[in-house]
């Protein structure tokens, strides 16, 4: 019974968990030197270097006296769980040219595909008993391979986990399963069964064009195809080595295990620890709308750009106030959300962003172990039907451009303050959670994530707010998709630049028909309008 | 309609509260003191009632400054019995989030977001959740806000028939899922007189309907938000007897009156019933299969049985499993089981096909696997195997106060009893081979299947079965 999800529809936001075990393998700063993994990969400026008190810090030693690999350990000894999280530096940033995807086929391989010993029927059988899954996700940085045992069986399912790891089978038919999982997920599932998720994808993949971060990790279908079982054995011997690979263990395990665990693991092969290094995104200028046509009773409204900072910079806490202000996720008080659903019934939800939320419908608050060294700015309106999408837009143009020109008020700072400090220390409730954002600090080169986020807004005042809201926030220049049915009906409209007027249902508010009589006729000032078929995303690498 | 509230000049002082609650869960056997180590929910369960018949559990559980507080309503889409107002439970959810007199809905937003607490709601069939998890310190403002809006909710027409838009919107986002799509049409196919027909989301005309029934969700108030409806839930950093106090304070003086409607029968399946899906874009094909199957049962096996055969049939373990997704790999996902309702419900199985022309191959593999678990006895080992399996997949879930209440929730739902989590592992261990043949047989049976198809094909826009009604809904 406890393992039966409750089909339930929230108030904010749904849970279909079929949709989720369907999307579940594949999730979605400035040029830098390639430092090494998990240590100071992408600090930026203004990073603290304090330990968390209550962890671990121990590295395992490789037969050539090396500390790899890094081993994070969050002792809990009264729980009954723990928490094995393996993070290496192989996301998809390291696909070849031509063949996307790689990165996420071969830790499917290792995480979900049979051993030299065993079929991977047989590792299920043998997980089974355990109620343990070996997970994996895939991100542009990173990929995780995690699952959460009952300390009773964890050394039976160590056993296991090490087993897949050093000596994957690379068999054919697992190849093939995994690859058409993959496929299966850009075609049925982005393309044909999530218009959210196919829009949120689709605005990351215009944000980075030309750059690492410009496909799916799931890859393309034209780099899928091209992908074979050799590829995948010499990319596993390259990036899923022992120098790439972060360990993180928390919970109820005994005293020993992070280090035999860290033991057992060096016995990877090195591989390439170096990450990448990134190109500085291309620049944007203007407004340019991708309008990817489909099907669809909705339209569904992103626009965003490269942000220069992420979590290790200090100007990115006073950003997190402002963006919580405007659109925190998932909540009832951001500005969009209050001026577009609350105030106007337009959807049913209205948010921004200021780094990568992993698969954001089904997710209520950030995901640790999807870090990335650059980030990006995004607004993300929910689907509105046709006749509203372009008053939307407009709506949220205005937000953010009111929030730039007025800036937040000291009220709205200090409510806002609070709620955050209090906010993210639910972020991390379980043990998987706290151990994951242990790590990504560990890879932007910073203290714990959670004790940063109250320790900088404690400084912060409401200047620092409004100085970073200038200085990091625009509309003028972005990338928009609407997720559409009718292409030629909204680039019409947003070129001709017709006034939006809103039509309702009942009396709105104080106030809100003069806003709408501004609103309605904001200039849109679209530099470009593109339609993309929906069958001709994921083809191939832009 | 809001219900007036009683001035706290006459409710008694919190230590009389504290001795008579005391009092009157000993004489009532009500706090449940067994630590349970034998049991599957490892966590003490304190329970009272106060004399309206609000039902208070409290579950202390470490999570340091964190509680979860969830108020769990026994109404759901299986309560909207009037034509026309399916989705109506979902929308009222909404609803509740439109504030009073005390506080308005701006000033209970600014309340929750100073306090940094995590929000929200939920419906489905049986059901509808209010849950937070917020700082422990903050437990009496968290009381006196949520008892407030239970029982003094008041919102205008104008609110109402603009939130109506927001719950279209969430059709809307809703609506390119060909699980949303392929459920609402099995429940249609599948249930003609009972509310299960429809969707807990419901269907998209009555949606459009919505912002005409204002006077009707003043009596939906009325008649299932009452305290005999209701458990006040919380779980993590908290005292019993202090919640007890509390909630005394804040909601013994609302009144009951709490009128069950009255839930059709429905009558028995005697024919296989189908319908297809054709989807607009190029999809692989779904099949989804349903199957009578009887309410919830925490004191028979009947229900135990049902789990178990969903992991004999479709865990990462079992032979169909291996065959379909594994060996031959003729689908890239199944899943299936049966979700505790309170009333006879659906036995459901989902695949997604890797091609149209595996459908049937893949029906006849589901067919021969029920087949052998009808007549082949399983091996005990096997059997053991999957009630470890369930075991700790329970003790792996309870990782946060959240967590468990929702868990608690669900066992509230169905028999109103918390202690019921433990009564269904009990069943767990009777369960034998000679149980899971009987339940197979009595449930996998061709004239109670209800199937339904989707797939792409461009020249047949539409969809073809007998339920014409339903065109509207798939797009």
């Amino acid at each position: 019974m406890s393992r039966r999800q409750i089909l339930g529809i929230d108030r904010w936001g749904s849970l279909p968990v079929l949709a989720i075990l369907l999307s579940a393998a594949c999730s979605g700063s400035l040029s830098t030197p390639p430092p090494t993994a998990g240590t100071t990969a992408a600090r930026q400026e203004g990073a603290t270097s304090k330990s968390r008190p209550d962890a671990d810090e121990t590295a395992g030693q490789d037969e050539l006296g090396a500390s790899r690999p890094e081993v994070v350990a969050l002792p809990s000894p009264g729980s009954p769980l723990v928490a094995v999280r393996l993070m290496f530096a192989a996301g998809s940033i390291y696909d070849p040219q031509g063949k996307e995807g790689l990165a996420a086929l071969t830790g499917l391989m290792l995480a979900k595909a049979g051993t030299t010993g065993r079929s991977y029927s047989d590792l299920l059988e043998s997980l089974y008993p355990m109620a343990v899954s070996i997970d994996v996700t895939t991100d542009r940085e990173t990929t995780t391979i995690s699952a959460e045992v009952h300390s009773e069986t964890l050394t039976g399912f160590t056993a296991l986990l090490t087993e897949a790891l050093l000596r994957p089978a690379f068999a054919e038919s697992d190849f093939r399963r995994n690859k058409q999982q993959l496929e299966a997920f850009l075609l049925s599932t982005l393309r044909a069964s999530n218009d959210e998720l196919l829009g949120l994808e689709a605005l990351e993949q215009m944000i980075f064009r030309d750059h690492p971060y410009g496909h799916a990790p799931a890859g393309t279908l034209a780099g899928l195809a091209a992908i074979t079982i050799e590829d995948v054995r010499a990319f596993s011997e390259s990036r899923f080595g022992r120098n790439s690979l972060t360990i993180g263990v928390a919970g109820g395990y005994p005293e020993k295990f992070p280090e035999g665990l860290a033991k057992t693991l060096s016995a990877l092969p090195p591989g390439n620890g170096e990450l990448a290094p990134l190109p500085i995104p291309a620049t944007i200028t203007g407004r340019h709308f991708t309008i990817l046509e489909k099907p669809t009773r909705s339209v569904g409204i992103h626009f965003g750009y490269p942000l220069p900072i992420n979590r290790s910079h200090a100007d990115y806490y006073a950003l997190m106030v402002a963006n919580s202000f405007l659109g925190e996720h998932r909540t009832s008080h951001g500005r969009l959300m209050q001026q577009l659903r609350e105030k106007r019934g337009l959807n049913y939800g209205d948010y921004s962003y200021i780094e990568y939320w992993h698969v954001p419908p089904f997710t209520n608050h950030p995901s640790p172990n999807v870090p990335r060294r650059q980030q990006f700015f995004s607004v993300w309106i929910r689907p509105v039907v046709p006749s509203t999408a372009h008053f939307a837009l407009r709506n949220a143009l205005y937000e953010v451009d009111r929030l730039i020109t007025h800036g937040m008020s000291e009220e709205e700072f200090e409510l806002t303050r609070s709620f955050l400090v209090n906010y993210s220390k639910l972020w991390a409730q379980t043990l998987a959670d706290r151990l994951g954002f242990l790590m990504d600090s560990r890879f932007y080169g910073m203290d714990y994530y959670i004790d940063e986020v109250e320790e900088r807004l404690s400084e912060l005042t409401v200047d620092d707010v409004n100085r970073a809201v200038r200085k990091y926030l625009h509309s003028d220049n972005f990338e928009a998709v609407i997720v559409a049915d009718d292409a030629a009906d909204i680039a019409e409209y947003l070129e001709s630049e017709v006034p939006s007027p809103m039509v309702y249902n009942s009396e709105p508010g104080p106030g809100i028909r003069e806003a709408d009589a501004v609103i309605e006729r904001i200039p849109v000032r679209p530099a470009g309008i593109s339609t993309l078929p929906v069958a001709e995303i994921f083809e191939s690498a832009n | 309609m809001p219900l007036p509230r009683e001035e706290k000049s006459v409710r008694p002082r919190p230590i009389q509260i504290a001795l008579m609650l005391v009092v009157a869960m000993i004489a009532a056997g009500l706090v449940s003191a067994d630590p349970a180590q034998d049991k599957v929910f490892p966590h003490l369960v304190h329970q009272t009632r106060l004399d309206n018949g609000l039902k208070v559990v409290v579950v202390p559980f470490d999570s340091p400054g964190t509680l979860a507080y969830f108020t769990v309503v026994r109404t759901g889409s299986r309560d909207e019995v009037e034509p026309g107002h399916s989705g109506f439970a979902h929308f009222f959810e909404h609803m509740m989030f439109r504030g009073t007199d005390k506080y308005s809905e701006d000033e209970y937003n600014e309340v929750l977001k100073r306090m940094g607490a995590d929000i929200n709601a939920f419906t489905s069939d049986d059901r509808t959740v209010y849950h937070m998890v917020g700082p422990a310190s903050e437990l009496e403002s968290i009381i006196d806000l949520e008892s407030d809006r239970f029982q003094n909710l008041r919102y205008s027409e104008d609110v109402f028939r603009r939130e109506a838009l927001a719950v279209l919107g969430e059709y809307n986002k809703n609506a390119s899922s060909p699980f949303r799509a392929m459920f609402e049409r099995l429940r249609q196919l599948a249930f003609e007189e009972h509310t299960y027909g429809h969707t807990t989301m419901g269907y998209v005309e009555d949606i459009k309907a919505m912002p005409g029934y204002y006077g009707y969700s003043l009596s939906f108030f009325e008649r299932f938000y009452r305290p005999e409806n209701i458990t006040v839930l919380v779980v993590g950093d908290v005292q019993p007897d202090s919640v007890a106090q509390l909630a005394e304070k804040y909601y013994g003086s609302w009144r009951p009156g709490y009128m069950p409607p009255v839930i059709p029968a429905e009558a028995q399946q005697i024919e296989p019933r189908a319908g297809h899906i054709n989807w607009p874009s190029p999809i692989s094909p779904f099949l989804m299969l349903g199957y009578r199957v009887p309410a919830f049962s925490d004191t028979t096996v009947d229900t135990a049985t049902l789990d178990i055969i969903a992991q004999l049939l479709f865990s990462e373990s079992a032979p169909l499993y291996r065959k379909l997704v594994v060996d031959e790999q003729w689908v890239d996902f199944i899943s299936g089981g049966y979700s505790d309702h309170r009333d006879p419900y659906l036995f459901t199985i989902t695949s997604r096909i890797k091609s149209d022309d595996l459908v049937l191959k893949v029906r006849q593999a589901i067919a021969e696997a029920v087949a052998d678990l009808s007549t082949e006895p399983i091996a005990v080992e096997r059997l053991e195997r999957i009630k470890s399996n369930l075991r700790y997949g329970f003790a792996l879930g309870l990782d946060s106060p959240g967590s468990v209440a929702r868990t608690l929730s669900n066992a509230l739902i169905m028999t109103g009893d918390p202690h019921s989590l433990n009564r269904v592992f009990g069943q767990y261990q009777k369960v034998n081979p000679e149980d899971v043949r009987r339940i197979t047989r009595e449930t996998f049976k061709p004239e109670t299947e209800t199937v339904v198809t989707l797939s792409h094909l461009e020249d047949r826009p539409g969809t073809d079965d007998a339920s014409e009604k339903s065109k509207a809904e798939v797009h």
